[in-house]
């Protein structure tokens, strides 16, 4: 296999995580939306990758196979009376978002990303240790 | 005794070598070669690999005018196209070397 082949699956890779991270942090900017008056509400967005790496790999750096899902987390509900968009009860609807789930979701995202980048300094570094063969040094 | 010398040096290249490399000297195909342009020459195929290093040395300014001001899409996409185009240099870098040192070799050789 080509070595410009390993980067561009470490690439694909690092760019689903990338993906993740972005979603996440847009959930999280979303954690405190509330539902409009017309019941329109922030869904939290999961990323789905689907396993098409081995075929994208031959397209070069730039395939798209993710997708970004929206996720069927109820809302919650919180009594703020006070509120202006509180309904007849005193209910406030806030958008779904679980801060510990996205927190989570980053941590894992980093770590793979950081997977990513060690397989393609390992697969960088034996292409540079294989210039050095015959080297006189 | 030069041809030995050039297909020691150069293994991989000695495949693809014409047949018209042979008589030539290879002081020839350094000087003239990549200048006047021989068809097929040793020195076309150094020069060819020198301007594709030279291609992506020059994309990879690009990238980095791109990431200079400030539009960039994937920081890790123009990071792997560095590393691809360091790896390129090197191993003109090592092809280079491995020439001169035949080259050298052969300029000390006692006649």
């Amino acid at each position: 296999m080509d070595y410009t082949q390993s980067f561009a699956i470490s690439s694909i890779g690092m760019t689903v995580e990338r993906t993740r991270v972005d979603v996440a942090a847009l959930n999280l900017a979303n954690a405190n939306s509330v539902a409009g008056p017309d019941g329109s509400l922030y869904k939290p967005l999961r990323v789905v990758a689907h396993a098409t790496f081995a075929s994208s790999v031959e397209q070069g750096l730039n395939a798209p196979l993710v997708q970004i899902e929206p996720t069927q987390q109820p809302p919650r509900s919180v009594y703020e009376p006070g509120h202006p968009l509180a309904d007849a009860r005193g209910f406030v609807t806030y958008a779904g978002v679980d801060a510990a789930t996205e927190m989570v979701t980053m941590m894992g995202a980093m770590r793979s990303y950081e997977a990513n980048v060690a397989a393609m300094n390992t697969a960088r570094n034996m292409a540079l240790k294989a210039l050095d063969i015959g080297g006189n040094t | 005794m030069s041809t030995e010398a050039i297909q020691a040096v150069a293994p991989v290249a000695a495949q693809i070598l014409e047949p018209s490399l042979q008589p030539m000297a290879q002081g020839q195909a350094f000087s003239t070669g990549a200048a006047a342009g021989v068809q097929g020459g040793f020195g076309n195929l150094v020069s060819q690999g020198v301007e594709h290093v030279n291609q992506q040395l020059l994309a990879n300014q690009v990238d980095l005018q791109q990431l200079a001001v400030g539009n960039v899409e994937n920081l890790h996409q123009v990071m792997i196209r560095l590393e691809e185009s360091r790896m390129q240099f090197q191993l003109m870098m090592q092809v280079r070397s491995r020439l001169l040192e035949g080259y050298q070799d052969i300029m000390k050789m006692q006649v």
